[in-house]
């Protein structure tokens, strides 16, 4: 059934940046990748939400090996609004022990890597078997740690922000097919 | 204009760091935040010099990550201050190849509050 999204109920809402076949190409070919690395490893693929549910569904149902699927959630940097100095810490742990799997960490975009820095650091406390990072949107050029082991980038993107395929607008449009860019109102 | 410092964390310096604006130390925040370890201002790069030896241009990086030997400054999005920044460092590149060292940019904050759905004071 198709279904009529209303694109066009917030302006800020831009044009399409990748079309959803074009996602769903390149999706599939990470998961034949993934898949084809972590073949008889049963590998955990470990969302970080909210902003990677919707690649990570896409990209488990792409790899064809048995796997886990788990989340976490991370409290963010809070900045001024909660007096600006606290540490990051996670708001939903894991529920599997994760000591001796092959952990994959689906991420939506990476930038500075301050996030996967810290997720990683608090995994490998864990002894997990080994650690990988794939991110469907990448920004190389804004990264501040370089040492992350992410082997797995779906597309390396401009300095733009975006909504839609699981990027939100005020907890919005994370449904919409297509990745959007969005319109400068707050990104100026 | 010296800005009132929290307690750190992170912070791996000699001296307390003594912030020239708002954006550094939202910038410092962010790097305690998030267990990164920074010193602030720790040197000075020469960039041009008389031919006595005399220094002509001088440019001292807010930040530095040990950790990832890396030196950061900070810049808010007037686009003249940008460029002005940009060049500064194009020459320290120039002159100290082995250096390496980026700019931290405002939009680079907006996209960790945004991740969280955060209403980030400016």
């Amino acid at each position: 059934m198709a279904t009529s999204l209303p694109v066009n109920a917030d302006e800020r809402v831009g044009p399409v940046y990748l079309t959803a076949a074009e996602i769903a190409a390149r999706v599939a070919e990470l998961g034949a990748e993934i898949a084809r690395d972590y073949a008889e490893l049963e590998p955990v693929l470990v969302g970080l939400l909210k902003g990677s549910f919707v690649f990570l569904a896409d990209l488990s149902r792409a790899m064809q090996i048995v796997h886990a699927v788990d989340f976490v959630e991370l409290a963010g940097y809070g900045g001024a609004d909660t007096g600006g100095h606290n540490h990051v810490r996670l708001l939903k742990d894991l529920d599997a022990d994760i000591a001796d799997r092959h952990v994959v960490v689906v991420d939506d975009v990476l930038d500075t890597g301050l996030t996967l820095n810290y997720l990683f650091r608090a995994f490998r406390l864990r002894r997990p078997a080994s650690l990988a990072a794939a991110t469907l949107l990448d920004r190389p050029y804004r990264r501040l740690v370089d040492d992350l082991p992410v082997r797995y980038v779906g597309f390396t993107v401009p300095d733009e922000f975006f909504v839609g395929y699981g990027f939100d607008l005020d907890e919005r449009f994370r449904n919409l097919p297509d990745l959007h860019l969005r319109a400068a109102a707050t990104a100026s | 204009m010296v800005v009132e410092n929290p307690v750190f964390q992170a912070y791996c310096g000699a001296e307390p760091p003594n912030f020239q604006n708002e954006s550094e130390l939202e910038c410092a925040k962010i790097l305690d935040f998030y267990g990164i370890p920074w010193q602030y201002e720790p040197r000075t790069f020469v960039l041009a010099e008389d031919e006595d030896g005399r220094v002509l241009e001088a440019f001292t990086p807010d930040f530095f990550l040990p950790e990832q030997d890396l030196y950061l400054e900070v810049t808010v999005m007037k686009q003249s201050l940008v460029t002005r920044k940009n060049r500064k460092l194009r020459k320290l590149r120039e002159r100290y190849p082995d250096v390496k060292i980026k700019l931290f940019y405002k939009r680079d904050l907006q996209r960790l509050a945004e991740r969280y759905n955060l209403d980030l004071a400016s």
